[in-house]
């Protein structure tokens, strides 16, 4: 089963030659002052799979909620696929999967989705919802509510419901954090698969080898700052990313 | 169906599903006010004005228990939706501001009329209360839900803890309403208490209710009902105010 239909139709022609994502100088000062990005450029071409690496308190998880309007950016631009990052049509193309489980308590499997493609203004999102409770393996729980499910369910149903509205964009804050290896790999799956469906995604991780097993760009960001950005091919052709990393972030 | 339809949805499963905490025990709580104030002072106090005390009381008490329970929904709803942050799902979708401040307005003006019409049957039953004017009736419960709804949600939104919400439920609102003429008409009370009573806003509301059930009031329904529009208006508006700003929300 596709994970996304990402491809084809009129909307997607109009916007296949913008980046995924454009950030333009864009900072974030919090209100203790903390300085978490600073006039910050990046861009993300559609169709990429680009990876986000950095230390903890770099920015990675500022610059994503500053993406998906969880946070007021005070000063800069950011567009999604040329559109401003908080009109509706923006929004409606951004899947976010973030680090910290984040589950509506009161809902169960089913609803969870379901309710979060009507919240995307889906029509009929129980079909969806039931495609992906069977594509992540979750048909024996979909009537259990989200603090019923063991670690690795949930880590899949907030994947399930980053992609339930097929997004073009997929951000995925950590999803692999604290997970065993066997889930990991499965997700890994499932990620790779969606990439080849054409859909960008956006992966911050803390695990090297999970960048270099799956992203075609990575940048190094450090206290607010792009470090170092290229291809992974590039970045590794004379050394492990662990040495580029290492380098990168004493310099 | 719009995220508007949606959200308001989410919010009204979630008062369903609590309904043995969100609608029965404020039900049998009422009762037992009605049972026990009517039964034991009704022998002692024959009447307020025309009124027999047992149907005098009545709507006070609906309006205590719709008030509460407007402000503790969506106090409670918001906050719980912040503190486990799948608030982010409302707040990063394809949503307008307008949509998110009604939707979750709903779910405590559902609870309140679900109190509200259960204790309404169960007085007519009991007592034989009568609904003179149901315009004004429903216009001042109307007016009265907004108010106390939108109130919840600001407390929720700027809460930092859980007894920050109750704090407000219990030393301010409760209060107000004891001694906003529930149990009797401030014209029984000596001075300076009857006129400080006209500077207490749940005052307004318990006379606007009064009137429409009995048809008697200790002020004109027309100034009560400006009163509670008067803050009703403002305080939906600081609502809406907050997630247009995103302030409290987002960081």
């Amino acid at each position: 089963m596709r994970l996304s239909t990402v491809g084809v139709g009129s909307v997607e022609a109009v916007y296949r030659d913008q980046p995924a994502l454009a950030l333009r100088g864009l900072t974030k000062r919090y209100d203790d002052g903390t300085v978490a990005l600073e006039d910050f450029d990046l861009e993300i071409p559609a169709g990429a799979f680009f990876g986000l690496l950095g230390p903890n308190g770099a920015g990675k998880t500022t610059l994503i909620s500053a993406v998906c309007n969880l946070l007021r950016i005070t000063d800069g631009e950011i567009r999604v696929f040329g559109e401003p990052h908080g009109s509706l049509q923006a929004r409606s193309w951004i899947g976010l999967a973030e680090q910290d489980i984040n589950l509506d308590r009161f809902l169960t499997v089913r609803e969870t989705l379901t309710y979060h493609g009507g919240y995307w203004g889906m029509r009929d999102p129980e079909v969806r919802a039931d495609e992906l409770i069977e594509a992540f393996g979750l048909g024996h729980k979909r009537d259990t509510r989200a603090p019923k499910l063991s670690g690795g369910q949930r880590r899949r149903l907030l994947l399930a419901r980053a992609l339930m509205h097929r997004p073009r964009l997929v951000i995925l804050d950590e999803p692999t954090a604290g997970v065993d290896f066997e889930l990991r790999q499965e997700l890994w799956r499932y990620i790779r698969q969606l990439h080849a469906e054409g859909t960008t995604i956006l992966l911050t991780t803390h695990y090297l080898e999970e960048a270099e097993a799956l992203c075609d760009e990575i940048a190094l960001i450090r206290d607010g700052h792009l470090i170092a950005r290229d291809s992974a091919e590039t970045l590794l052709r004379t050394e492990r990313l662990e040495e580029v990393y290492v380098k990168a972030m004493s310099s | 169906m719009t995220p508007l339809v949606w959200l308001c949805k989410r919010e009204t499963l979630r008062v369903s599903k609590l309904w043995t905490q969100t609608v029965l025990a404020p039900v049998v709580s009422s009762m037992l006010f009605i049972l026990v104030f009517g039964l034991s002072l009704g022998d002692r106090i024959k009447q307020v004005g025309a009124v027999d005390y047992d149907v005098f009381i009545v709507p006070g008490l609906i309006t205590m228990a719709m008030a509460q329970a407007a402000f503790a929904n969506n106090a409670s709803t918001i906050f719980q939706a912040r503190f486990d942050r799948y608030v982010n799902d409302v707040l990063s979708a394809p949503m307008k501001s307008w949509q998110m401040t009604l939707g979750y307005t709903v779910g405590g003006v559902v609870r309140a009329l679900a109190i509200g019409v259960s204790l309404l049957v169960l007085a007519v039953v009991l007592v034989g209360e009568p609904v003179r004017h149901p315009f004004e009736l429903a216009a001042a419960i109307a007016l009265g839900l907004v108010l106390f709804g939108s109130l919840g949600l600001v407390v929720g939104i700027y809460a930092e803890t859980w007894d920050h919400t109750s704090f407000i439920q219990n030393i301010v609102i409760l209060p107000l309403t004891f001694v906003g003429g529930v149990f009797y008409s401030v014209d029984v009370l000596p001075s300076p208490w009857e006129e400080l009573s006209h500077f207490n806003p749940v005052f307004y509301l318990v006379n606007a209710v009064r009137y429409g059930f009995l048809g008697e009031s200790d002020v004109s329904i027309w100034l009560s009902l400006g009163v509670i529009a008067a803050l009703a208006v403002p305080v939906y508006a600081w609502s809406q105010w907050l997630f247009t700003s995103g302030r409290r929300l987002k960081s």
